[in-house]
């Protein structure tokens, strides 16, 4: 049964890859345009920038004044890709010391606790509630199941029928809905550096003293 | 549409008109405006909400229709709907919505009625999606069969008909030259300050707000004024001079492409080094950054703000200020095409410095500040008039608080704007262009 269940796994993460690069494809078959307009800003600094400085709270107005929202977003996410690191160690299987198990087990819960939390706030406020689709509900109650199921495995590796199970259903999910943002994100915040860089916004440059 | 709802509207009367064949337009037109950067974006919105309250139609009316996420999820939905596979097989559960005639109207009435594509909401995206940019995607597609709202599509007609977007005849700008010529000469008492008019070879080729020549020809002084203090060579194009582009506004890149073109051909035309910018936002976003992707052309010749050009001669010491002559408090606008989405940040701080003695910054400023609300093709929507004075509240605060006496604007849309909440709001300001401010403090 559990290799019959670890070989769903790898094909449901085989599945997510294939159907994202898919995805992928096709967003570059609407075609690149070149850019033609002479920057004056540097698109390095604008890259660097996008991934720094212009993510953090005190420097983005919506993080600043959402910062629990922010601080959730932030232990999420990280807790996600620890998890999704996790099946691997499950699946091969690795040995992990235990000051790494302690670490993985605090972002872990942390993560599931700020899943929920976010998961509350989108359906308690009102136009949260209005903007979400369906999509947006599922998608965190999967991952939240996922994580869950990560952190108690750490301490009952016997639930690890249930846990492949979830890591199956989610792998297969990760292309069709939202979840496929943690994929572009990278590639958004890349976007978002060469376009504010180019033009010298973000970083601003201070080209009078300089010339 | 929520506003001034008449069923004898020819407007409305034209959306109920849509064909099958004019949405199959739309979306054509649509697909075409996608490249893979928007493709992407598309994909990427996670209802997050964390843009509702930067956005000035959020913060004043609250609804849902006003937030960025909500305006963006009509056109991902319609993204979703026909070129994604998900969209497809499961619309409801990703949120996928239909092009129909209703779709149509809200995309109206949200993209072109709530947003003055100010880029407030891309800054603070969780993600970094270019919101505005991608709700002008859309508007292209309306552009494509006719439903642009009709008072920003008249100042597109009357751009490429006439030549800049006022109608102003070509006797009438060269009356005005002449005129504003003389009344400089008067002013520094020097019968050598002169209005250069095609003149060849000319390093800097200066362009203006159509509005200028019509309302504010004391704004074409004093940059006048600061060239002839400078002893730069400089011209005015008798024929092509508007720097206004509303198509960006409406979305229609190809008539954008027109209009930015003849101040291509004139800089060549006459020889000259530097196509200088007047204090117009989206004059500069659009000739600046947009116009070479219009026309799929690299210029060849710099492109600058008036602002970075003065801020120069200041630097280089071709003109000296002193801003005991500007005593009053001043604080300083930032329009969004031009800061935001522009990156002239501290030029204009540069020049208030040396010309003025009480300088105030608005809280937020620079990149953060807010959208006085008149962008995006807000002026010329009659429609939506209601709303753009009431989102301009927050402006209005804004000024309120620093407590200043003048408001330094560089752009003359924002300055339309500005003297409407003025009047509006009773705020009790003067409002002036950053080169007013420096030509008042000219020494000579
Ligand atoms: S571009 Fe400006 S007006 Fe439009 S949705 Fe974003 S914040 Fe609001
Ligand atoms: S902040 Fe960005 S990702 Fe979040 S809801 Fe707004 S547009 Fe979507």
């Amino acid at each position: 049964m559990q290799t019959v269940l670890k070989s769903g796994v790898l094909i449901s993460m085989v599945f997510s890859a294939v159907t994202l690069t898919i995805l992928v494809l096709k967003t570059f078959s609407f075609g690149k345009k070149k850019l033609y307009a002479e920057p004056t800003g540097d698109i390095k600094k604008g890259i660097t920038y996008a991934f720094t400085k212009g993510m953090m709270p005190w420097e983005k107005e919506s993080a600043g004044s959402h910062l629990p929202t922010y601080i959730c977003g932030m232990f999420y996410h990280t807790g996600i890709f620890l998890a999704l690191f996790y099946i691997f160690v499950v699946i091969i299987p690795i040995t992990l010391p235990d000051i790494a198990i302690l670490i993985f087990q605090v972002f872990c819960l942390s993560a599931f606790v700020s899943g929920i939390v976010l998961l509350i706030k989108r359906l308690l406020t009102p136009y949260m509630r209005e903007l979400s689709c369906p999509d947006d509900i599922a998608a965190n109650i999967i991952v939240d199941i996922y994580l869950v199921l990560a952190f108690v495995h750490t301490f009952f590796p016997g639930i690890t029928t249930y846990f492949y199970l979830t890591a199956i259903i989610m792998f297969a999910y990760i292309p069709l809905g939202k979840i496929r943002h943690c994929f572009f994100f990278f590639y958004i915040r890349i976007l978002f550096g060469i376009f504010y860089g180019r033009r010298g916004v973000f970083p601003t440059r201070s080209k009078i003293d300089e010339t | 549409m929520n506003e001034k709802k008449d069923s004898k509207d020819p407007f409305d009367e034209q959306i109920e008109q849509l064909t099958p064949d004019d949405l199959q337009k739309a979306l054509q037109v649509f697909e075409q405006k996608i490249d893979h950067k928007y493709a992407a974006h598309l994909n990427s919105c996670v209802h997050c909400g964390l843009c509702a309250d930067v956005c000035h139609y959020y913060l004043t009316y609250k609804d849902l229709q006003s937030i960025p996420a909500y305006k963006l999820s009509l056109v991902i939905g319609v993204f979703k709907k026909y070129f994604s596979f998900s969209g497809k097989a499961i619309p409801r559960w990703v949120g996928a919505k239909t092009l129909d005639k209703d779709m149509v109207k809200e995309w109206i009435d949200s993209l072109f009625g709530r947003c003055s594509l100010c880029g407030r909401c891309a800054i603070n995206c969780s993600i970094g999606l270019n919101i505005p940019y991608l709700i002008r995607t859309a508007r292209s597609a309306l552009a494509a069969i006719g439903l642009v709202p009709p008072g920003l599509q008249s100042t597109v007609n009357t751009a490429i008909e006439k030549g800049n977007n006022m109608g102003i005849a070509k006797e009438d700008w060269l009356e005005t030259v002449e005129w504003v010529e003389e009344e400089l000469q008067d002013d520094i008492d020097d019968r050598n300050a002169v209005l250069p008019l095609d003149k060849k070879g000319a390093k800097y080729f200066y362009t203006i707000n159509p509005r200028e020549a019509m309302f504010f020809p004391l704004s074409i002084q004093a940059v006048g004024k600061i060239f002839h203090a400078a002893g730069e060579s400089w011209t005015f194009s008798s024929d092509n001079y508007d720097v206004t582009n509303y198509g960006l506004y409406n979305g229609d890149d190809e008539a954008a492409g027109i209009m930015s073109d003849r101040l291509v051909r004139s800089m060549k035309e006459l020889g000259c080094n530097t196509l200088v910018l007047a204090e117009c936002g989206h004059g500069f976003n659009s000739n600046r950054w947009e116009a070479p992707e219009w026309l799929s052309k690299k210029y060849g010749f710099e492109v600058r703000s008036i602002l970075e050009v003065v801020a120069g001669f200041i630097r280089d010491g071709k003109i000296k200020l002193d801003p005991a002559k500007n005593q009053d408090l001043i604080t300083l606008h930032d329009p969004c095409n031009l800061v935001r989405l522009g990156g002239i940040v501290e030029e204009q701080r540069y020049i208030l410095k040396h010309a003025a003695a009480n300088f105030i910054e608005m809280i937020p400023n620079r990149q953060k500040n807010f959208c006085c609300g008149g962008g995006g093709g807000q002026l010329s929507m009659t429609r939506f008039s209601e709303r753009r004075l009431k989102v301009g509240k927050i402006k209005s605060d804004q000024i309120q608080k620093t407590g200043a006496k003048i408001v330094a604007s560089p752009c003359h849309n924002c300055i339309d704007q500005l003297m409407e909440l003025n009047k509006h709001y009773k705020l009790n300001v003067q409002i002036k262009t950053v080169c007013e401010i420096a030509a008042d403090a000219l020494v000579i």
